[in-house]
């Protein structure tokens, strides 16, 4: 019964387990187009929805007229908010503690908001009776900007709020504020101001951003009225937290809803949220008894659903003469648009941006966010980052940054000055975060050895020295700390819901497996890693074990994959399920070998007799006697489910460095070198990573480089095509070169920290940095992003450095 | 979307015709491509619709058209149009025409024109980056209409000679001495504005900018 003897080597490299850079699994059906996304979903009988959307960014309805649309034929349903009305379903409320009308209840408060939807047999009909409905607006005066939003004569945005003084996160002291939200000690931070030798002081701002996933937002949602059951396939990160909303929402209960979120073509944040589409796509299936499918198209997609970033910040560092850090101060104006809808822990309405004080150890440290409301569309998701984390970096990169100017300092030697250093670890922050572990200096070496920075840094000085060198040359660094892995369920939940994630694991008879989970890829080939770390722990080979995510009937409670939380979270939870699975098969070796329990070794796939190599059960053995006849009064079966509530947060890190070649003629910016080193702690597999790492890099440079979403005074959107907003492809995404220390974390399971979202969040401030190194012998200490071609031309012709 | 629009046309035709021209909306909306007068609701109000036909797509404002001023003396007229499409696009217009007389050639006037233009929605989305150029030219179309239809008008008495102007004018076949009192002036144009047209001149101006050409 037993298998020709393999070393123990051979048979570890056989099970192509964590450390394996095993091919994606995923790709096989991708790369053949047997991908099964929300719009490949047909089902019998299945209605087409279109939306009507608002031309203007604020104004009142005064009248609507279906007859033209009703009158098409096949066209099944025109519903506006009067028809939700009785259903209490025309205001919707947000997971930030907000509600959002589902369609324009009397008013329109953005470009492209949710007036009306039609209900027809295809989708060519849908879009005729959408241009059909007349609706009669009267236009009024539109708010765009946060800081005249707060003025005390602004429009009013949110009328069905008045007189609302108390909000979800506190007192609101204007009709267009949502929240101030503090952290940090103030008294603290301002007497470290008082006493500086040095201070300084920047303003900038983070632009509005589309996270643009390839697929846009859609769903079928199909009621049957027989059963009384509901189920939905939708572009969700989160199917759980949806079918719990949906089943608030609707009063149908949560054993009849089942979601289901199949293949997601990219999300990075944009498909966290509940939008008014899918709420109406539901109660269309419920009214008219038949499936109803919805899905958006890319002028939708970027119009509507939730942008990122928006805040308007400023930020304050005091030192002392030599560079040492004693104090933070940051004040943020974050514009959330004119729904609060952001996607974050309830408890904190701006996320985890108190990592604001980045890797440095800053004894005094204090930051304010103020929510303002605007004529915008809704969202503030996290944009392939930690919840806000990609702003907060941001600022305290570039802090570090102006003030190594100001004190004529290299930016390498300011940062490694006032680094958290290895043996401070663990490490209470001024903002209270424990930061796990981390080795800053190691890696910062590791990487201005790789590049030469001396170097570089010489090539830099000459070409400054020349007055008709073609090009300006910068250099960017940056040495991020992302907290991932929300959260903690003591202090992070989602509308109540602690932030746990789960596993199920079971075991087959003859030792393949199946494991389940409360998490949904989009991309990050959970099918694949999920395995390897099962095939680790328990000993068999990857290959036979199948990964199932997002399908509320049969997996476990999750509260889904953002904010890097799947290998923090729910990688924990497949480490201690097995762990379990692989208790009991122990006892089950030990019944079979006929010896105590104490008497077995774990070698890879096996429990072998201790001083007998010859004795031994593998993993399948052992699953087969589960089945077939386990010890007396053991349960049967071999499987387990596991909740894992983090004890903290992970706190993943990297350094970037930059070189940028900005031609003086153009304003065009040549990226000329980009080296990423990451430390996400334990690597599971390392061509996954580097893949995670290649396309966050690509999403920043996208963002520093050309993303934007521009909106002229009228409120009209000017940004939301693929012609105008930049998603960059392989001819204008640069080389990436990638590296990697690895500091495990000391509280998870497998000492993993979660890695997708470092790159989009370390690289962003890097392209900055870089950009504003080129200018900073002109005295240059921040130019905002994107640095397009135009902008970085007339900053060029501004500085007097054009050619 | 707003856009702002300062323009002087010179014309072949006598100031007094142009203003008689100026002050008949009905007649004037027909000078503009694809617009239309369908009703007039008050002695200052006019309700109507603009046709656009760029290639396959057609985009219909229906709307309204208000005179706020019109002033003789100084042959100056100001109007306010707001419209919206089913599209998912509106616009507004603030309009300031003045006919300036020509002070060299009594038969000649110079139409000044001064526009604010918003726009919103759809057309400003994919329109925004396009709205000057295609501005101008519906304008310059405008305009040729505008000059075409006065010239058909009969010269009023006080005003200059007519006879260079006419002897200029393709469409002076018409007799303008004979041509009926000014309610039933007849457009001599279009009703759609020609989209082929549009976008060829779009192109030959932008070619032109390429080289240093002010279109």
């Amino acid at each position: 019964m037993n298998a020709p003897v393999q070393t123990a080597e051979a048979r570890e490299l056989a099970l192509a387990g964590m450390g394996a850079s095993r091919l994606r699994k995923e790709d096989a059906r991708f790369i053949q187009g047997k991908g099964n996304y929300v719009d490949d979903i047909k089902m019998p009988g299945m209605l087409h929805m279109d939306i009507v959307r608002s031309p203007i960014a604020h104004g009142r309805i005064l009248k609507i007229n279906k007859e033209a649309a009703l009158a098409i034929p096949g066209v099944h349903a025109v519903l506006t908010a009067e028809d939700l009305k009785p259903l209490k379903l025309h205001w919707m409320p947000t997971l930030a503690g907000d509600v959002a009308a589902v369609l324009a209840d009397g008013k329109v408060h953005f470009q492209m908001q949710e007036v009306a939807i039609v209900i027809a047999d295809d989708r060519y009909i849908a879009a005729d009776a959408v241009e059909a409905v007349e609706i009669e607006y009267e236009e009024l005066p539109v708010v765009l900007d946060p800081y005249a939003a707060l003025q005390p004569g602004a429009p009013v945005i949110r009328e069905d709020l008045a007189g609302k003084t108390e909000g979800a996160h506190g007192k609101r002291e204007h009709h267009n504020h949502i929240f101030t939200w503090d952290a940090g000690d103030k008294a603290a931070a301002d007497a470290a101001f008082d006493k500086a030798e040095v201070t300084v002081s920047q303003h900038m701002y983070y632009p509005r951003v589309h996270p643009c996933p390839l697929e846009t937002c859609g769903c079928v949602a199909s009621f049957d009225p027989v059963r009384g059951d509901l189920t939905t396939y939708i572009t969700s990160q989160a199917p759980h937290v949806v079918r719990t909303v949906v089943s608030m929402l609707s009063g149908i209960p949560e054993s009849k809803v089942r979601i289901v979120s199949p293949d997601i073509g990219g999300g990075f944040g944009n498909k966290v949220g509940i939008y008014p589409g899918y709420v109406c796509a539901i109660v269309a299936s419920i009214v008219l008894g038949r499936p109803v499918k919805w899905v958006e198209d890319r002028i939708e997609n970027i119009s509507s659903t939730a942008f990122a970033r928006d805040y308007h910040m400023d930020g304050e560092l005091a030192a002392t003469a030599d560079g040492k850090i004693t104090g933070l101060r940051v004040n943020v104006v974050a514009d959330h648009g004119a729904f609060d809808a952001c996607a974050d822990p309830t408890k904190f309405p701006a996320g985890m941006f108190h990592i604001v004080s980045g890797s440095y150890d800053i004894p005094a440290a204090h930051a304010s966010v103020k929510g303002v409301y605007t004529n915008k569309a809704p969202g503030g998701v996290s944009y392939r980052c930690s919840f806000r984390v990609t702003e907060a970096v941001y600022l305290i990169e570039r802090m570090v940054d102006v003030l190594a100017q100001k004190l004529n300092m290299d930016k390498a030697e300011i940062r490694a000055k006032n680094f958290i250093k290895k043996e401070q670890f663990p490490y209470r922050s001024a903002f209270g975060f424990d930061f796990d572990s981390g080795d800053y200096q190691t890696a910062l070496d590791k990487v201005l050895d790789a590049v030469d920075y001396k170097g570089l840094r010489a090539e830099q000085a000459a070409k400054r020295a020349d007055p008709n060198s073609p090009t300006l040359m910068g250099i960017g660094l940056v040495t991020f700390t992302e907290v991932v892995g929300a959260g903690p369920s003591k202090i992070c939940d989602i509308l109540g819901v602690g932030m746990f994630d789960s596993c199920e694991i079971r075991i087959h008879p003859t030792g393949s497996a199946i494991a389940r989970m409360g998490t949904i890829t989009q991309g990050q080939g959970h099918q694949t890693t999920y395995a390897q770390i099962i095939a680790t722990e328990l000993g068999i080979p990857s290959e036979v074990i199948q990964v199932e995510e997002g399908d509320t009937s049969t997996a476990p409670y999750g509260l889904g994959t953002y904010g890097s939380r799947s290998t923090p979270v729910a990688g924990a939870a497949i480490a201690l399920a097995a762990r379990k699975i692989h208790a009991k098969a122990r006892k089950i070796a030990a019944h079979m070998l006929e010896v105590n329990e104490n008497d077995l070794d774990w070698e890879v796939d096996r429990f072998k007799v201790k001083g007998d190599d010859s004795k031994y059960k593998t993993m399948a053995d052992v699953a087969w006697q589960a089945y077939h006849q386990p010890p007396e009064g053991m349960e049967p079966g071999l499987e387990a489910v596991h909740y894992y509530d983090p004890p903290n947060f992970t706190f993943p890190f990297g350094i970037y460095l930059c070189v940028v070649d900005i031609d003086r003629a153009t304003g065009e910016t040549k990226v000329r070198r980009f080296y990423a080193l990451d430390d996400c702690g334990t690597r599971i597999n390392p061509m996954i990573i580097e893949g995670q790492i290649h396309g966050g890099l690509t999403e920043g440079f996208a963002v520093a480089m050309g993303q934007q979403m521009p909106f002229d005074a009228q409120g009209n959107l000017l940004g939301n095509t693929l012609m105008d907003y930049f998603l960059p492809t392989f001819v204008e995404t640069p080389h990436w070169e990638t590296d990697h220390t690895v500091t495990p974390s000391p509280h998870h399971p497998l000492g993993a920290k979660g890695v997708a979202e470092s790159p989009h969040v370390g690289s962003i401030p890097t392209f900055t940095s870089a950009v504003v190194d080129a200018f900073s012998h002109l005295g240059v200490t921040h130019l905002d992003m994107p640095h397009n071609a135009f902008r970085t031309w007339k900053a060029l012709r501004e500085h007097g450095a054009a050619l | 979307m707003e856009v702002k629009l300062d323009k002087q046309y010179p014309l072949d035709v006598d100031a007094a015709r142009a203003w008689a021209l100026l002050t008949d909306l009905k007649a004037v909306a027909g000078c503009m491509p694809g617009a239309e007068i369908t009703e007039q609701i008050s002695e200052t109000s006019y309700k109507g619709g603009v046709k656009v036909k760029v290639g396959p797509a057609v985009a219909q404002f229906g709307g309204t058209v208000d005179v706020i001023e019109a002033v003789a003396d100084e042959r100056k007229m100001v109007l306010r149009g707001k419209g919206a499409d089913k599209g998912g696009s509106s616009a507004s217009m603030d309009l300031t025409a003045i006919i300036t007389a020509d002070p060299t050639n009594p038969a000649h006037c110079v139409l000044n024109g001064q526009a604010a233009v918003i726009v919103n929605g759809k057309f400003a989305q994919f329109g925004g980056r396009m709205m000057v150029q295609v501005s101008d030219m519906l304008l310059a179309q405008f305009v040729e209409n505008f000059r075409q239809t006065a010239l058909t008008l009969p010269v009023l008495a006080g005003s200059a000679q007519a006879g260079a102007a006419a002897s200029v004018s393709s469409a002076a076949s018409t007799s303008s001495t004979a041509a009926a009192p000014a309610p039933a002036i007849a457009p001599v144009v279009a009703r759609e504005i020609n989209g082929l047209a549009i976008f060829w001149a779009l192109l030959k101006s932008w070619v032109g900018s390429l080289f240093g050409k002010r279109a």
